[in-house]
């Protein structure tokens, strides 16, 4: 085994870690970081890193609208031509794949499309509904008491990676209370409250990118679409807007709800 | 075109096809927006399209298009700016934050606090870093070899050590700042 000094060793650590070593190079790597414990931390820093990126870094996927028309863009491949026979021969086993699919293909397409897409709904409407209640039951739900949208928006500047758009400023019927910096999920969140009589109204306004999203069971409310849910007597409404996503969570009726949405979607 | 180029083109672009959310992912990384980044990915495979006979079977696609996704940003960029980058587009400096990057490394609580960051955070401090950083780093994530990752760069194998070791220790910085 070769002694290894710290400057040789150091920068070999994510190699070593990606396998990018011969089995005697890493034995004497491997060798120098067991007795050190600079290289020691310097390895577990990045492993940690590693891991981080891994298993945090938000992963951008293409919409599916996208797809569709990078598909069309790029030709299909061009039929060969062959006789009836060779046809069949091809076509018989493609048939009863048909055949097949056509029994299998609501399993399928349940499977495929249908179950992740609820689960990805249960938990954009759970996580809504337990963010409500941890704003109702927090001593001090309000970091910045309401002096209007333009005294609560400007608020949020430098707390948040995103400027939350929130053009409402509330009225009579739903005033606007005030506002708190909170997490949705996986991601920080502007959290504006209003209230409609007696009944309190969170409103979470997140990063919408990386976050499977209901296509869906959407309705038209105001000037966006939105999924209406029901979850342990909150209503609940998601919808999003260029590149954030709102979720407006409450115990009042669908109607109020809506109509607190509207005002907020509205231009 | 011919029938066989034509059935070439179309095997070529299925293959090719399946790999629109990883290129998307780059491009999201590079633009930092929706729109630019849908541009950016329907212009690398209206370019690999109109390239496809250059393209040599048996040979990495998905290196491929990653290639000719980050030249059409860099030139997107440069058309933009209306003049060459001079000095490559990298501005992490090496050895400026030596000592910094040596204290951090040996403070364990540092690593703990990084272990508790949100994912914007992360997204975030990976889009702190330059181009080439950012690049460097998803590509090594994607599980590309050194030897294609510079092949896409289009710099020698030590240049993406380097790189991906500055912009690594760059990130860390970042993300410390996230971490107090």
């Amino acid at each position: 085994m070769t002694p290894v000094p710290c400057a040789e060793a150091r920068p070999a650590l994510l190699d070593l870690q990606r396998g990018r070593l011969s089995a005697a190079r890493a034995a004497d790597i491997r060798a120098h970081v067991a007795g050190c414990a600079d290289c020691t931390h310097a390895a577990e820093a990045e492993a940690a890193l590693t891991d981080v990126l891994e298993h945090r870094l938000p992963q951008h996927t293409a919409s599916l609208a996208f797809k569709r028309a990078l598909r069309e863009q790029w030709p299909a491949p061009a039929a060969p031509s062959r006789s009836w026979r060779r046809r069949w021969r091809v076509l018989a086993p493609a048939v009863a794949v048909v055949l097949l699919a056509s029994v299998s293909a609501p399993l399928v397409w349940d499977r495929a499309v249908g179950r992740p897409e609820r689960e990805a709904v249960a938990a954009l409407t759970g996580e809504a509904v337990n963010d409500h209640l941890r704003m109702l039951f927090s001593q001090r739900p309000l970091e910045i008491e309401s002096g209007g949208i333009h005294n609560v928006r400007p608020w949020f500047a430098g707390r948040l990676d995103f400027a939350p758009v929130v053009r409402f400023e509330g009225d009579a019927e739903f005033p606007l209370q005030g506002g708190a910096v909170g997490y949705f999920l996986d991601r920080r969140a502007a959290v504006l409250v209003y209230h409609h009589r007696r009944h309190v109204l969170s409103l979470f306004v997140f990063r919408a990118d990386g976050l499977r999203w209901p296509r869906g069971g959407l309705e038209p409310v105001g000037r966006v679409q939105a999924r209406a849910q029901r979850l342990r007597g909150f209503n609940v409404l998601l919808w999003r807007q260029d590149e954030l996503g709102y979720a407006l969570v409450s115990d009042v009726e669908p109607d109020a709800l809506r109509a607190l949405a509207v005002r907020l979607a509205a231009p | 075109m011919t029938a066989a180029s034509e059935r070439d083109e179309g095997g070529l672009g299925r293959e090719a096809l399946a790999y629109a959310d990883t290129l998307y992912n780059l491009a999201r990384y590079l633009t930092g927006n929706v729109t630019e980044a849908e541009d950016l990915v329907q212009e690398t495979y209206a370019r690999a399209l109109r390239a496809h006979a250059q393209f040599t079977p048996g040979t990495n696609l998905k290196a491929w298009l990653f290639r000719i996704l980050r030249n059409t940003f860099l030139s997107d960029v440069r058309r933009r700016r209306n003049n060459p980058v001079v000095g490559g587009l990298d501005t992490v400096m090496p050895s400026v934050h030596d000592a910094a990057e040596q204290a951090w490394l040996r403070e364990d609580v540092d690593l703990d606090r990084l272990r508790g960051l949100v994912a914007a955070e992360i997204e975030a401090g990976l889009m702190q870093l330059s181009e080439e950083g950012r690049t460097v780093i998803l590509l090594d994530l994607e599980g590309l070899t050194e030897v294609e990752v510079a092949e896409i760069m289009g710099c020698a194998i030590g240049t993406v050590k380097s790189r991906l070791a500055r912009a690594r220790a760059a990130l860390r910085r970042h993300l410390k700042d996230y971490a107090r």
